[in-house]
Order: structure tokens, then C-alpha cells, then sequence
């Protein structure tokens, strides 16, 4: 089943800027959908017309089976969403932050508490609870933002760039929380430039290039896109010479192995290099990279 | 109506809070309105400290009442919390009253202590005392719609954090709120009537005896406070969304 659905999606803003021209595309239940795209490609934009904060000037969206234009009161108890670099107040703490977004969204005080303790602990956060969010680091404050956003147990959640200046352990604790929400059937759109992040995170995946869906499907897909293969690295041993370095691309398995076979023999060292989403990611936003260079 | 309020209130005391957990700050910005009060006692003879005081209580809400600019415009902007409140069940209308009503909390203290003064000096009655609630609450709403059409039109955060400071210095320091408007010369007057601020203070002053009003100047100035906040809320309506278009 779709939770979210676009077809023919676009966006101009008052000043003309055209930020979505025409996206389609469809999100399943339960999946982790990353949103990939250069600066301004529109994935934002995508974002907050889906979380029902922003108009969308032509096309069509539904979200929850819901039309995010005509029936967005019906949404909007359902999801949550994290902006991009939202920020905390910095003299208030950790607790206050999700307690008075318990409390603001209807919980009473006991039940407030209650939660807030239990979205904290799940975030790794009760330690700090009393703490400043000006005493909390980058990954931690973070954390406290998705923690507001998970207060209310959303079937969908939107998280915009939601690892952006974080360090790797800051990263890995944003995506084992939200590996954990969607193992509890909760839908997760996420948009990022860390390929790595995709790699790890989504069932399936999005390519937006100005305004328009490049790609759509899952990560090994797009790698298949580039039409590139398995690359075989053959260099010695110790070596500080880039030019000892072959690359080969075997076109079978018999190829495979005898490039082993004879790298064995020659002492040499032998690295796969499977195709990475980054590359596809070039390849697949490549014409416009020279589009603009041109 | 009932969770409309609720979640008003838990907005406005978030909003607050930074302010309500620094006790120095609350005292501050409670003092601001009170520093041309001590000057005019100090150096103006006579009473009028007390129609100074007068003023300080009709400033104190009014310049509250702008900072909402910056608390739509921090929470939509920096913060992002409007965006978050969007997505979620939170109406806009409990979203505009809490962030007012952020403002009227961290007054209360500076309108408890002007009031008590002004008590203390001059003892009024409960209808005049209401009526003179009610006029500072009128420039108090009026100021908040100032701020929110403010707050959600900028996106130069100098501009935000400069536009209230300059219109709290214009609304509040230029036109006779602290001092008399007899103090004018009588070819000024008609232009310290244009500015609200200058109502507001004449009437609170009539309520507290301090000044001699015609019926028809009591029945203008209302009229005038009231249109002043009329023009106001429709001036936020149409600047401030709540969907962005």
C-alpha cells in the first residue's frame, strides 16, 4: 500500500523560481525512502509540500490517502516533521523541548511526563535530560528535535537533511532510531547528500534534478543504471604509485577469476570495487552537472 | 474551544519560558518601559512622575506586544517550530493566541509592579481601573498584529530584530505617552493625536484623573484604539500564512 503518492507534482514560487517542475513518484508503507539531490534540486520543497506546509502550484499529492491540498487537517495528525536545520532554544533543556511538545499537542501533564521519559530513553537522551541545549552536542540536539517529532507516534515521519553536520557516531544513532521506527511499521522520507546514508537506509529512492525525478527505484537499481559493473583493482603490494594501479572491468566470472588466478601468481593486490550509489548518482545527474558547466 | 486554549497556553509559556527561567532578563525587560518614569521623577517636579507612570503601563504591554515580531519570526525561520506545529494538529488560531499570549506572560510582572505604584499614588476605581486594562490591552493587540505582520513578511533577521525596536522607540518615546500632551506645542498636538500610543496614554491618564477629557475626545479615542487594532488584524491576515502559498 502507498502512503504517499505525486503525480506531475510542481512548484513556482511567487518570484518565479520554478523549484518542482513535474514529480512522480509513489512511497510504500513501512519504508525508508531517501529523497537525493544536488543543492537545490527541489527536495525540500518536495518535503514541505507532502508534510501540508507549503502549496503546490500544479500536479497532484496524496499523503495517508489523503489530498494534501483539499484534506490536510487529515494529514497533519498523522505525521511529523523535522526541518532542516531546526534549532532549539538554547536555554532551555532537553526535557522541555518534548515535554511542552507533549503537552502542546494535547497530552496531559502525567501523560506527558510519562512519554517524554519513554521518547528519551529510546533516544539516548535521558542522561542529559536536565542539561542545556546549549551544553548538548550537534548529534544530541538532534536527537532532542526528533525526539519532539516522535512524541505523537507518527504513522509517517518527514525528515529533512536530519544528519547534516553530524559527526559518524552522531549519524549512525539518527539511523539505528530510524531503522527502529520503521521495523514499528512507520514510514520514513528522508532527504540527504550522504550517499552512504541512502546505501545504509532506503528501501527505495528518489533522484531529484531541477524539479524533476531523475530516478526512482532502490539503491542497487540506480547502480545498475550506470551501466558501469564490477571494477576490479590490481596493484602491488606496497606501491605509492598511482600508475602501478589497474583498473579492469571483468565483463564474466571467468574473468574475474583469472585476474585472481594471475595476480596471485605475480604477487600483486587484488580490491573489488562494486559500483556505489555515488557514482550512480553522478551518472544519473551528470548531463545537468555539464549542462551547467556549459 | 476548549483544546484550542489548552494548547494556546502550553505555546505561549514555551515561548516565554527562556524569558520566565531568566529572572534578570524578566527584570530588564520589565524596567525598559520604567527608566523614563525614574527620570521624569527625578527631574520633573510635580506629578508628573505619576502620568509617567501611567505611560510606563500602557508602554509595558505595547512593547511586549511587538516582540511577538520576533517570536513568529525566530519560530518560523530559525527555529523552524512553525513548520513543525503545521504538520501536526496545532490550529493556526492556537498558534497566534499562544505566541500573544507569550508576550502578555512576560509582562506581568512589570504590569503588576506599574500598576501597584499607581495604585499606591492614586487610588481608582474598579470600572475606571478596568477601562484603563482594557485601552493598554487594545494597543497591546493592536502592537501584536503589528508584530505578527512583521514577524511573518521578513526574512532579513536584521530587519527583524531592528523594525520592533525602532517602532517601540517611535510608538513610545516620541509622542506625549510619558509626558503630558499639553507639553506640545499646540501645532504639534493634532500629529501626537495620529500615533495610538498617544490615545491609549490619554485615556489611561483621564481614568486615573491625571487629565481633563470631552466626551467626544474619550468616545474618539476608543474608536480610534479600536480601528487602530481593526486595521492591524487585517493587515496580519493578509501578510501572515500559515501554509506558506
Amino acid at each position: 500500500m502507498d502512503v504517499v503518492t505525486t503525480s506531475g507534482l510542481g512548484k513556482t514560487y511567487a518570484g518565479g523560481t520554478e523549484a518542482l517542475l513535474d514529480v512522480s513518484l509513489s512511497v510504500e508503507k513501512g519504508q525508508i525512502f531517501c529523497v537525493l539531490g544536488r543543492n537545490g534540486a527541489g527536495k525540500t520543497t518536495l518535503l514541505r509540500i507532502l508534510g501540508t506546509q507549503l502549496r503546490a502550484s500544479s500536479g497532484t499529492a496524496t499523503v495517508l490517502g489523503h489530498d494534501v491540498l483539499k484534506e490536510p487537517r487529515a494529514i497533519r495528525g498523522r505525521i511529523a516533521v523535522v526541518p532542516q536545520e531546526a534549532r532549539l532554544q538554547m536555554v532551555l533543556s532537553a526535557t522541555d523541548h518534548i515535554n511542552y511538545t507533549c503537552l502542546i499537542r494535547g497530552m496531559s501533564r502525567p501523560d506527558a511526563r510519562k512519554r517524554t521519559r519513554e521518547v528519551m530513553e529510546e533516544l539516548g537522551l535521558w542522561e542529559h535530560k536536565d542539561k542545556l541545549a546549549v551544553d548538548l552536542s550537534g548529534g544530541l540536539r538532534q536527537r532532542v528535535i526528533i525526539g519532539m517529532a516522535l512524541v505523537m507516534d507518527p504513522e509517517l515521519l518527514f525528515l529533512d537533511e536530519p544528519t547534516i553536520g553530524l559527526d559518524p557516531l552522531g549519524r549512525r544513532a539518527v539511523w539505528n532510531m530510524v531503522r527502529k521506527l520503521a521495523q514499528k511499521g512507520a514510514t520514513v522520507i528522508l532527504t540527504t547528500h550522504y550517499m552512504d546514508e541512502a546505501e545504509a537506509l532506503a528501501g527505495s529512492l528518489a533522484i531529484i534534478d531541477k524539479g524533476r525525478c531523475a530516478f526512482m527505484g532502490t539503491a542497487d537499481e540506480a547502480k545498475a543504471a550506470t551501466h558501469e559493473g564490477l571494477q576490479v583493482i590490481v596493484e602491488p603490494i606496497v606501491s605509492h604509485d598511482a600508475a602501478d594501479r589497474k583498473v579492469l572491468k571483468p565483463q564474466s566470472n571467468e574473468d574475474i577469476l583469472e585476474i585472481v588466478q594471475r595476480s596471485i601468481k605475480e604477487g600483486l593486490k587484488v580490491t573489488f570495487k562494486p559500483p556505489t550509489l555515488e557514482e550512480a548518482f553522478i551518472h544519473i545527474v551528470g548531463g545537468s552537472i555539464e549542462e551547467d558547466a556549459a | 474551544m476548549k483544546k484550542m486554549l489548552r494548547e494556546a497556553f502550553y505555546i505561549g509559556v514555551f515561548d516565554a519560558l527562556p524569558v520566565l527561567r531568566d529572572p534578570i532578563l524578566l527584570a530588564f525587560l520589565g524596567l525598559i518601559s520604567f527608566i523614563p518614569v525614574i527620570f521624569m521623577f527625578v527631574l520633573v517636579p510635580g506629578g508628573m512622575a505619576t502620568q509617567a507612570l501611567v505611560g510606563a503601563v500602557v508602554l509595558t504591554l505595547s512593547f511586549t506586544g511587538i516582540l511577538a515580531s520576533q517570536s513568529i519570526y525566530y519560530n518560523k525561520y530559525v527555529m523552524r517550530y512553525q513548520d513543525m506545529l503545521v504538520a501536526s494538529r496545532v490550529t493556526p488560531v492556537s498558534y497566534a493566541v499562544g505566541l500573544s499570549l507569550g508576550t502578555l506572560i512576560i509582562s506581568i510582572p512589570a504590569l503588576v509592579l506599574s500598576f501597584g505604584l499607581l495604585l499606591a499614588l492614586k487610588m481608582i476605581g474598579p470600572v475606571e481601573f478596568l477601562l484603563v486594562l482594557l485601552s493598554s490591552l487594545l494597543m497591546w493587540m493592536a502592537m501584536v498584529f503589528v508584530g505578527f505582520a512583521i514577524g511573518s513578511s521578513t526574512k532579513n533577521v536584521r530587519r527583524a530584530n531592528s523594525v520592533p525596536q525602532i517602532l517601540s522607540f517611535m510608538l513610545g518615546f516620541i509622542p506625549p505617552v510619558y509626558y503630558p500632551l499639553s507639553a506640545l506645542p499646540a501645532s504639534v498636538q493634532p500629529f501626537a493625536m495620529l500615533i495610538p500610543t498617544t490615545h491609549a496614554a490619554q485615556l489611561a491618564k483621564y481614568y486615573f484623573g491625571l487629565v481633563s477629557m470631552s466626551q467626544t475626545e474619550i468616545v474618539i479615542g476608543w474608536v480610534y484604539l479600536i480601528g487602530f487594532a481593526a486595521a492591524m488584524a487585517f493587515l496580519t491576515l493578509k501578510k501572515a500564512h500559515w501554509v506558506d502559498p
